[in-house]
């Protein structure tokens, strides 16, 4: 390999493929468990998410160079949900899809999916988006009764069908409802960051303050009209369904802890259904595209995909926090742009639990755990007013894998509208940053820019 | 101490369904029987037999219960169910000194030279030894060792260790007090659990359908109490090799060379949530099974790699 010159100013990777930009996206309002969206199916409420996209953007009957989307919790009968969706959608029918599931980070994954063919030159536009429901959640059958109907259908005489059903037991009948433990440590996610929450000395004040806000934010958002474009009602839900515009310091602090409430600790337990993101129904979209596409059809450009990282944790066996993985992703994602913090002018961090935003944020600012664990310098100090300023998971839902699509939308918009309202010169590009951790000790970060 | 030289070939591993059954024969005779006129030494006879062929099966099944992927690596867990009705044989010969039935699984140490796998022909060797006086009873070690048809060595020896209580011999020397004598590797507590087993009432039997093990203290409330247990318990293998499967024996020995080390404590009451906590120590793996509410120890142990 060619040694470079000393006295020549490195080389930056030339900029060859164009950016993917985000034109715009489509969300139905969040629902609460069991509320609005109780009897709608993940293939219903994504169909809706995207066809209120395909309306807003006249994209009927476009064909589009690929769609992405995916559901953590999946029906096997919604083998194709996203294509399925597509044929539902008004697009036209010529228009490919894909089905993707990366937990909570499958959103921001099919964003990044999309984005990428595009960067490459392989598609001009294409559609990201998820949908998750937890009331009308796949139930299973027990391992025993499903096994035994799968041998049932083997089997050949009366004699052995009479064998395979009289081996059944009566629990064997019992049906098998869907729970989010992680399969390896048997705890739930609750359980894992109540764990990590304590190792990182996260008080429950810090934690109902991040919730406050998120309500809060998100209600002045929804006010401000910044969802007007962002989001098409759905079955009667104008706004979020868990958002709660009304809650206080006091009203929060009131809550019983529901998390690390066993054991020795117990007393300190800190998480509650306050600072903890609610069981959620609902869908999002996120339209992408080259510059030349949108300007030929007269779309705006909000921002662009500059760059996204994903990373893991080894949480199996105890050494490190289930949802620590955006402590890794980001300053590798930082890292490999030469960027620091204070070149965002937005943070989205999803607030899985209020304590995953302030672990994450901890972890970033402590030179020791940065240097050890990730090897890179640590990332200092987030600025708290850049912090999900237009509300987050807390108060808008977590439908697992619609969360990065809508925080994508409306990330996008935030920065367009920054960037417009600064008055800055075009070259001066308006930042924005976002983490989102995911089952499996995972998390995937990406950078916007407008 | 070695095997005995006299061999018994068997042309299979014995189930265990029979064996328990002659056991609760033998145990009552035993119980019954006035001191001193029993055998006092354990059987000067090694069991063998060849060509064992684990059952893909019955393997699968195991991994499925355990949390393992099914691989066609064995779990050195189920290593120790393929030889333990040979082992149980043993146990069950009318010169056994102690009873079968109401003896204490108190430690297992696997010494696992190579992994086996699928497919592999298997020679298999039980015997008993080291029959000793413990201070609330007597202790006697089974040993089985499991050798590829093509080796020499063992690829595979496990020494499970046994307590009768109140079960005492003449003329045994005290060879070993107990393991308190050794310092306890937990000695700060466990910390966080890194995982949380919700054990349910049918464990004992869904462990015993996949390794063969019926004993009743198992398998339901009922049989239990027959043997002085308010609840089923769960097999102390079960739990082991559960623990085994959390530590994921690959990641500490790439080659899969190890010794795998279990001290049993407080029975697991089915049902019952067990907390299980695990600590690098050099090379190997420490884990703890205990109970959150209690904080009483369940087991603990050790993953250790092979030089």
């Amino acid at each position: 390999m060619a040694s470079t010159p000393e006295n020549t100013t490195p080389a930056v990777p030339e900029q060859t493929n164009p950016r993917a930009a985000v034109i715009g996206s489509n969300r139905i309002p969040f629902g609460k468990a069991g509320g609005a969206y109780r009897s709608a199916s993940n293939l219903d409420m994504l169909t809706a998410a995207l066809s209120g996209l395909v309306a807003r953007f006249g994209l009927q009957d476009e064909r589009l160079g690929d769609v992405s989307a995916g559901a953590v919790l999946k029906h096997s009968r919604d083998f194709n949900l996203t294509r399925e969706a597509v044929l539902g959608s008004g697009l036209d029918p010529h228009t490919p899809a894909f089905d993707v599931q990366r937990a909570c980070g499958t959103s921001v994954e099919t964003v990044w999916a999309i984005a990428n063919k595009i960067a490459l030159g392989q598609i001009s536009s294409g559609i990201a988006g998820g949908v998750d429901t937890t009331s009308d959640a796949p139930i299973v059958v027990s391992d025993r009764l499903r096994k035994t109907l799968l041998r049932l259908s083997r089997a050949k005489t009366i004699q052995q069908r009479l064998g395979l059903l009289t081996a059944l037991r009566p629990g064997d009948l019992a049906p098998v409802a869907p729970n989010v433990n992680e399969p390896r440590t048997g705890l739930s996610m609750g359980e894992h960051q109540a764990i990590t929450t304590r190792r990182w000395g996260i008080t429950r004040e810090a934690q109902d303050e991040i919730a406050l806000a998120s309500h809060r934010n998100l209600a002045a958002a929804y006010d401000d009209g910044l969802f007007d474009d962002l989001i098409t009602p759905y079955r009667g839900l104008l706004r979020d369904e868990s958002l709660r515009a009304d809650t206080t310091a006091e009203k929060l602090a009131k809550l019983k802890p529901v998390f690390g409430t066993n054991g020795a600790n117990a007393a300190d337990a800190s998480i509650t259904a306050g600072n903890a993101t609610p069981l959620s129904d609902g869908a999002a979209t996120v339209l992408l595209g080259t510059d030349a596409w949108a300007a030929e059809r007269g779309l705006p450009v909000l921002a662009h995909v500059v760059d996204a990282e994903s990373a893991a944790v080894d949480f199996a066996r105890g050494e490190e926090g289930l949802l620590m993985a955006g402590a890794y992703a980001v300053p590798r994602l930082l890292a490999r742009q030469g960027l620091g913090l204070a070149d965002f002018d937005f943070i989205e961090i999803h607030e899985a639990f209020a304590s995953t935003v302030l672990t994450t944020m901890a972890a970033w600012a402590d030179e020791e755990f940065m240097s050890s664990k990730v090897g890179l310098p640590a990332l200092g100090e987030v600025d708290r007013s850049r912090l999900n300023v237009a509300g987050s998971s807390l108060a808008a839902g977590h439908p697992f894998a619609a969360t990065g699509a809508r925080i994508v939308g409306t990330l996008a918009a935030l920065l367009h509208q920054k960037k417009l309202n600064d008055g800055a010169a075009p070259s001066v590009p308006v930042r924005g940053l976002i983490s989102v951790c995911a089952a499996g000790g995972q998390a995937v970060a990406m950078i916007l820019e407008a | 101490m070695s095997a005995p030289a006299t061999e018994k070939l068997l042309s299979a591993v014995p189930g265990l369904g029979g064996l328990y059954a002659n056991a609760l024969a033998k145990s009552a005779r035993l119980m019954v029987r006035a001191p001193g006129r029993g055998p006092t030494t354990t059987p000067q006879v090694t069991y063998r037999v060849d060509g064992v062929r684990p059952d893909a099966e019955q393997l699968t099944a195991y991994q499925h219960l355990l949390g393992e992927p099914a691989s066609d690596v064995l779990p050195a867990g189920f290593v120790h169910v393929t030889g333990f009705g040979l082992a149980m044989a043993v146990m069950a010969r009318d010169d056994f000194p102690l009873p079968l039935l109401g003896m204490v699984h108190v430690a297992n140490s696997v010494r696992q030279r190579e992994p086996v796998r699928i497919g592999d022909e298997l020679t298999v060797r039980a015997w008993a030894e080291r029959l000793r006086a413990h201070r609330s009873g007597t202790q006697v070690d089974l040993v089985v060792e499991v050798t590829r048809s093509e080796d020499v060595d063992p690829a595979w020896t496990g020494r499970s260790t046994y307590l009768a209580k109140g079960q005492t011999l003449p003329g045994l020397a005290l060879l070993e007090t107990d393991s308190a004598t050794s310092s306890d590797p937990w000695p700060e507590g466990y910390g966080e659990p890194a995982v949380r087993w919700r054990l349910a009432r049918d464990t004992g039997r869904r462990y015993a359908q996949v390794s063969g093990d019926r004993n009743p203290i198992h398998l339901s409330a009922l049989t239990a109490k027959a043997f002085g247990f308010p609840r089923a318990i769960a097999h102390g293998m079960y739990t082991a090799a559960r623990a085994l499967a959390a530590v994921d024996a690959a990641r500490v020995s790439p080659s899969e060379a190890f010794t795998w080390d279990v001290s049993f404590g407080k029975p697991v009451l089915l049902p019952s949530t067990v907390a299980l906590s695990l600590r690098r120590e050099g090379g190997s793996m420490q884990y703890a099974g205990w109970n959150e509410q209690s904080g009483k120890r369940h087991f603990h142990g050790a993953l250790t790699p092979l030089p």
